[in-house]
């Protein structure tokens, strides 16, 4: 299902989980408990957009790694340009296709087409910010300075 | 004022308390402390003081704000003083027995006398390390690292609003909501300004009170440097001793006091209990000095003056004053002054009393602690001390609650809060049973 792009294994996947699930729930003031790997953030543990950027923020302090702020969006549309992945705000079926392999994690029943592209966030799962920080490391051992 | 007589008049009623305080971390605890002469004063442990000049402090000891906040989220967005905020507001919603729920959150109001300090030390030291590196400053780099590297939460929490805010989000307040920033008269504006909302119809329900700590090395420096604390440091039970003639500095303290208050039939109508009324308050500035009181009580005068005509009260209605009695030498020789040209004669027949004897000086927060603390001494028939008050200063000629326990039925209470800059407050509270509609 993973695009050559981001292929990332559930094995890395379930490495990075545990520590991510203790800072999304400390982020979230959530118990741990709640924090499954498929909920989804806003949705189901209440995130609002400032909490995006605090957990990444304290993903980047636990791992020691960089994480671009807009680094999300920017893996969401690969190899695709704007227009191409994006109109008038909405998602275009290459761009919907390109999410949807993006975010293997999330349930298919949840890519309910038309999507504005502003929405996307509400997509996001606890499994997407294992994939973020898997990404990043990888990103690190490339070139050291991120 | 002739006209307004024979208008209906609206009434406050005070029907919840709430308060963290270096007494305790309650209202319970807090005044039992002001009734045994338990003192809040002692060496400072939040962090290493051993190179300042002042080492003691009333320091809140032990307080988590996760016992009184279930939303732990919340609590991330809040520093030390808006924990106490949070924890002081709680108790005091949960003591009044009356919350915001979905068709009343429009008709509640919020107002604060917030903190005067925004960034916490911790956040000075990270931003001085980030862009600092060579102990020049470097503006460019927080826009570099700024954006990339630093706790997005630090702005959130350092809002001047921050704390107000807080507080709307956890309890679902809708209507009206300001904050007051008048340094250590902020407290007591606040709780003035909440009657008004309630007077003139904005709001039907105020949470109101005042919160803060600059017990920090920012905020211990800058008092030290003004020569405003006691140096006492050998003696912290002793160190601030309000009206005696060895007083030498006030003692820096932090914590919170809220209350609710509502319009006085309503809270008669669902049959809420009553602390006091909430009479009035009166407010005037000095424009004297930045950091000086007059030495002639000008502005304080005209604030206990204009409290008096607020509640419709006479000199001679009233029996209790919480002072604002620092523990300067400067202030309190002044503030006596002023109750003397106030209240001539009959200002020997008021107690009066300095809780910051016990309690140090909560500076943004005080004005509302010590106007909760009034309510308190009208229900229970009962005065706090002024501690430590040995060598009476013969320029603060006035009657001192010195011993203890004290019973007194409590008519009318005054509460005095005076801020660098010249702001002056006197809030009013008047015995419910003698509120005759």
């Amino acid at each position: 299902m993973q695009s050559s792009y981001d292929t990332i294994s559930k094995d890395e996947v379930m490495e990075v989980y545990p520590k991510v699930a203790e800072t999304i729930a400390e982020a979230l003031g959530r118990d741990l408990d709640d924090v499954k790997l498929t909920a989804p953030l806003m949705e189901g543990l209440d995130a609002e957009s400032i909490d995006f950027l605090d957990i990444v923020f304290r993903l980047e302090r636990q791992f020691k790694v960089k994480i671009p702020r807009g680094k999300i969006a920017e893996d969401a549309r690969g190899t695709l340009s704007e227009e191409e992945f994006e109109q008038k705000g909405y998602l275009t079926q290459a761009g919907l296709k390109r999410l949807q392999e993006h975010l293997s994690e999330v349930s298919p029943e949840r890519f309910r087409s038309p999507i504005k592209a502003r929405d996307i966030p509400r997509l996001f799962t606890v499994e997407t910010f294992c994939k973020l920080v898997v990404r990043a490391q990888k990103q690190a051992t490339k070139s050291p300075d991120g | 004022m002739g006209g307004i007589v024979t208008r209906a008049r609206v009434r406050v009623a005070i029907t919840g308390l709430g308060l963290v305080t270096p007494l305790g971390n309650d209202t319970r605890t807090t005044w039992e402390a002001l009734l045994t002469g338990r003192t809040g004063i002692a060496p400072i442990m939040t962090f290493d003081a051993s190179g300042f000049p002042v080492r003691i402090g009333a320091e809140v000891k032990g307080f988590d704000p996760r016992t009184a906040i279930e939303d732990r989220k919340l609590l991330k967005f809040s520093n030390r003083y808006h924990g106490f905020a949070l924890g002081a507001a709680e108790e005091a919603i949960r003591d009044a027995g009356i919350r915001p729920e979905n068709a009343s959150a429009a008709r509640w109001g919020c107002v604060v006398g917030s903190g005067m300090m925004g960034i916490e030390f911790g956040e000075l030291v990270e931003a001085h390390r980030r862009f600092a590196v060579d102990g020049h400053i470097a503006p460019e780099r927080f826009g570099i690292d700024g954006i990339a590297g630093a706790d997005p939460l630090v702005f959130c929490r350092s809002q001047a609003n921050n704390g107000l805010s807080l507080l709307l989000q956890h309890f679902g307040i809708r209507g009206y909501a300001t904050a007051v920033h008048t340094a250590c008269a902020s407290g007591g504006q606040a709780v003035g300004t909440a009657v008004k909302l309630i007077r003139r119809g904005t709001a039907d329900f105020v949470l109101t009170g005042g919160f803060d700590s600059m017990l920090n090395p920012v905020g211990l420096a800058a008092f030290c440097l003004l020569g405003a604390l006691s140096p006492d440091n050998d003696e912290p039970e002793r160190a601030s001793r309000p009206f005696d003639r060895t007083r030498n500095g006030f003692i820096l303290g932090e914590g919170a006091g809220f209350l609710v208050l509502e319009e006085w039939n309503a809270a008669c109508r669902r049959g809420a209990r009553i602390y006091a009324e909430l009479a009035g308050d009166g407010n005037s500035l000095s424009s004297y000095r930045i950091t000086d009181s007059h030495p002639s009580g000008d502005g304080p005068i005209q604030a206990m003056a204009q409290a008096l005509a607020d509640a419709r009260a006479r000199p001679e209605d009233v029996d209790y004053l919480n002072a604002h009695g620092t523990s300067t030498p400067m202030n309190d020789r002044s503030e006596c002054a002023a109750v003397r040209a106030v209240f001539g004669a009959h200002a020997d027949r008021i107690a009066v009393s300095s809780t910051k004897s016990l309690m140090g000086h909560l500076i943004a927060g005080a004005g509302a602690v010590e106007a909760a603390i009034c309510a308190l001494a009208i229900h229970h028939g009962l005065l706090p001390l002024n501690a430590n008050l040995h060598e009476p200063d013969p320029e603060c000629d006035l009657d001192f609650v010195r011993d203890l326990p004290h019973p007194r039925r409590v008519g009318v209470a005054i509460s005095n809060s005076f801020g660098f800059g010249g702001s002056n407050n006197c809030v009013i509270l008047r015995n419910p049973e003698d509120v005759h509609i």
